[in-house]
């Protein structure tokens, strides 16, 4: 976490750096199929919560807000080489903010308890209800406001209409869950 | 030149790396030869202080690498095995004036001196490139430029050779051989190590052979072969 | 690679401080929330228009680029008339179209150096309370910016491997090796770095 007085070492700063440069990649390469999910999905939520869970809440929400001011700053980093401050004034504008609250939760909620590599259910459980209660849960409370109040709809309408894309982030939610836990092995090894 | 190890020895994860290192380092050309695992890169990186001895005392030029890392790095320049991830900004111009910026706090003496190492490599027409779209064997040079451009009087490198092709290879050994800087080198190429001055043979963290290239290398051949 | 989008041009538009053009992209963010009666956000949309043309953009690069979310604003239109009626759906599409359109035109007028100065200002009170240092700031971005392309060699270098043992679009299979190498990659930048910088 940012310290005011320890400055943030070389290692941090190219973690989050390359975290960010793993997000623009898997949010512009073409979507693979996703299972369970109908449509290929990107995997820019997955990206998010990668971070989240291999950085820790500091670190995930410099790489995620990073990530959110390249957008905004002109470079075709969203899904699609979609930029800048057009998708931030449109309806998925509290999405993409939330992202950087909703990866520093799912950081600090998968550090709460320690399970060692022996225990792999237990560790990918916690790790899909951090990315569950972050980059699922806390991003689209950011994001159905958004939506109501720049559509006029109300917050029950605009809840109902993303609620068709939850089972799909449901599955991210998993697989970077199971991810996260075959990285720490590896790097263990 | 002169670099010293004494007793030194590494642990890393509570498993010995490097066990009671003794020598002393005053070649132009020295060569450092060893199976995979035999502790040579956690070696080359104490030179530098990237790594720190768990006992013992490495000096560069009578300089404690572990008291005074900020002098023995202006002195060592080093080069790693995979060029890619040397090169740290977009353009190959910037990225090797990011490394001067406290020693040439002005713009237009930085550029200047930035272009001066790509010159003297015989690459300046990488300049304005993207550092994504050169070659393996361009990457390294640039990576070598990089390093030169912050004038070490030391270099050394960390298998620079491994990742190449035989032709981009073969252009690196052929620049190094123009470098007037002493180096020390980490490598498996065999053929090059009968170039060096001296050669040490490390396996499984100890210092088992130190001898003129062609005693050292048979040594090696026979023992680790 | 790593492009920004603004597109070249000499008009008023263009020669707008970049960071007076974001003030009123958030002012008018903020206002256009209160507007509802149709016929008010028409004429808004029709000035953001009037604001195209006058910085004579490309109309056909635009339209290309926001066929999707064009899309995307038709499909709420039709759910918001579903759920709350015609005149509310009208309000809502016309609203978000001007709000989009806008974000747009200050994106493709604005070069990225003119956004970053924007930036580097918005940081400065944060480096006098000592939490960050601009040139870091600043060095992550070149980092960043350095990596996606390589990064993307390398999905599509994984790619091809697993396609060998037919999994070349399991998630697990893919994203578990890129992970592992983008950390590895960490590790030797950090070194790198830290043996060529005088801190």
């Amino acid at each position: 976490m940012l310290n005011k007085t320890a400055p943030m070492k070389t290692r941090d700063l190219v973690m989050v750096s390359l975290l960010t440069a793993l997000i623009v990649v898997l949010a512009l390469v073409p979507p693979i199929p996703v299972p369970l999910v109908p449509v290929p999905v990107t995997l820019q939520t997955l990206g998010v919560m990668l971070a989240g869970l291999v950085l820790g809440p500091g670190r995930a929400g410099l790489a995620v807000l990073l990530y959110v001011a390249m957008a905004m700053v002109g470079l075709p980093v969203l899904p699609g080489g979609r930029a800048g401050l057009a998708v931030l004034m449109g309806p998925t504008g509290g999405f993409l903010l939330g992202m950087i609250p909703g990866a520093m939760l799912t950081g600090w909620l998968s550090r709460r308890i320690r399970f060692g590599l022996e225990a792999p259910g237990r560790q990918i459980t916690l790790n899909f209800f951090a990315c569950l209660l972050g980059g699922v849960a806390l991003v689209y409370a950011f994001g159905i406001p958004w939506l109501a109040s720049v559509t006029g709809m109300g917050m029950t309408k605009a809840a109902l209409a993303v609620l068709v894309f939850v089972p799909g982030d449901m599955v991210k939610a998993l697989i970077a869950a199971t991810v996260a836990y075959q990285v720490a092995r590896h790097i263990e090894a | 030149m002169l670099i010293e190890f004494q007793s030194v020895s590494f642990r890393r994860d509570g498993r010995p790396v490097l066990s009671d290192l003794t020598f002393r380092l005053s070649e132009r050309r020295i060569g450092i030869v060893g199976p995979n695992g035999s502790g040579k890169s956690s070696l080359a990186r104490m030179i530098n202080g990237l790594l720190s001895p768990t006992s013992g005392v490495v000096r560069v030029n009578g300089l404690d690498t572990q008291t005074h890392v900020k002098a023995v790095r202006r002195q060592v320049g080093f080069v790693f095995q995979h060029p890619e991830n040397q090169i740290v900004l977009p353009q190959v111009l910037e990225d090797i004036e990011f490394g001067l910026k406290k020693r040439l706090p002005d713009v237009e003496a930085r550029k200047h001196a930035a272009m001066q190492a790509l010159s003297d490599l015989g690459i300046p027409e990488l300049a304005s490139r993207s550092a994504y779209s050169l070659s393996g064997g361009e990457k390294q040079l640039v990576a070598l430029a990089a390093v030169l451009a912050t004038q070490p009087a030391l270099l050394v490198l960390d298998e620079p050779t491994t990742q190449l092709d035989l032709k981009n290879r073969n252009r690196l050994v052929h620049t190094l051989a123009t470098l007037d800087q002493p180096l020390i080198m980490v490598s498996h190429d065999l053929e090059l190590m009968k170039t060096m001055d001296r050669v040490l043979v490390l396996d499984d963290g100890r210092l088992l052979r130190d001898d003129e290239p062609a005693a050292a290398l048979d040594w090696y051949r026979s023992h680790c072969g | 690679m790593m492009q920004g989008l603004y597109v070249e041009g000499e008009t008023w538009i263009h020669r707008l401080p970049a960071g007076l053009k974001l003030l009123v992209l958030v002012f008018a963010g903020w206002g256009l929330m209160w507007v509802t009666h149709p016929a008010w956000l028409l004429l808004a949309l029709a000035a953001v228009w009037m604001l195209f043309w006058m910085a004579r953009v490309s109309m056909r690069g635009v339209w290309r680029r926001m066929r999707p979310l064009a899309w995307f604003l038709v499909l709420i239109g039709l759910y918001v008339a579903w759920a709350d009626g015609w005149l509310v759906a009208s309000a809502a599409m016309l609203r978000l179209a001007a709000l989009v359109l806008l974000g747009l035109l200050v994106t493709l007028t604005t070069p990225l150096s003119a956004m970053m100065d924007v930036v580097t200002v918005l940081l400065h009170p944060l480096e006098r309370l000592g939490l960050l240092r601009a040139e870091r700031v600043s060095l992550a971005f070149g980092m960043t910016m350095r990596m996606v392309p390589e990064l993307y060699i390398q999905w599509n270098q994984i790619r091809e491997a697993q396609a060998a043992r037919g999994l070349e679009s399991h998630p697990v299979a893919l994203i578990v090796p890129m992970l592992v190498r983008t950390l590895k990659r960490a590790d030797d930048m950090a070194e790198a770095i830290d043996a060529r910088v005088d801190e």
